[in-house]
């Protein structure tokens, strides 16, 4: 499975990991294993501010995944 | 009625985008516009150098569109334009124009705020500030979301 990073957590991560995970793993599961993996990154990753995206849709944490999916991490956004 | 919402890669004309508002407003009685600085300081008061606004490829310019259109259906103006910057902005430069007109100034006083508001805490942007501190991710307030949830 692909997953993108933006914002401070393409700093802590990197801008692409590439995981196995099988189908039908959550939102909310992927991003347990990213802080088990990543624990610097567990701040951002477990604010509700940072927004899941699958498709170029946001998901919600229940959201489940298929193996070919695509799944980006938007940290909170800000323009102006 | 005219929408307008884009992602500027190279440098932003604010008197451009007014020239241009203020032109599809001429039936109209009140133009309203807002340009955001590049700051040279940056909160903690060191300098700042320049600011990096990273960008989504799909989500960056359907956010800013989402937002223009909201801020045409609620308010009685007649045309809004959002015009964002992306990239490397130095200390100074403009970041974003946003405006509105109507036939009367309230309306459009009322849409360039909201569409101010919004933008902050909605634009798909992420701003990487360097300066002689070193660099910063610079998110939105806890004030920047209240002034946002306003609007309902």
């Amino acid at each position: 499975m692909r997953v993108l990073f933006y914002g401070r957590l393409s700093d802590t991560i990197g801008r692409e990991l590439q995981i196995e995970a099988p189908g039908g793993c959550s939102i909310e599961q992927l991003r347990e294993r990213l802080i088990a993996a990543h624990p610097e990154a567990e701040q951002p990753l477990r604010s509700r501010r940072t927004r899941a995206c699958v498709g170029d849709e946001l998901v919600h944490d229940t959201y489940i995944l298929r193996a070919a999916d695509t799944v980006e991490f938007l940290p909170p956004v800000s323009g102006g | 009625m005219s929408i307008v919402a884009c992602v500027v890669e190279q440098r932003l004309d604010p008197q451009r985008e007014l020239g241009e508002l203020v032109g599809l407003a001429a039936g109209d009685g009140a133009v309203v516009s807002f340009v955001g600085i590049c700051r040279p300081q940056s909160i903690a008061g060191g300098a700042v150098h320049e600011l990096v606004l990273e960008h989504h490829p799909v989500l960056t310019i359907r956010s800013l569109e989402e937002i223009a259109i909201k801020a045409a259906e609620r308010f009685d103006v007649s045309h809004v334009r959002v015009s964002h910057r992306c990239g490397e902005v130095a200390a100074g430069e403009p970041i974003v124009f946003a405006g509105a007109a109507s036939g009367h100034r309230r309306a459009a006083f009322e849409a360039a705020n909201y569409l101010m508001d919004r933008l902050r805490t909605e634009a798909v942007f992420w701003k990487h500030e360097t300066g002689a501190a070193g660099s910063a991710w610079i998110e939105p307030t806890e004030t920047d979301y209240a002034d946002r949830d306003r609007w309902g």
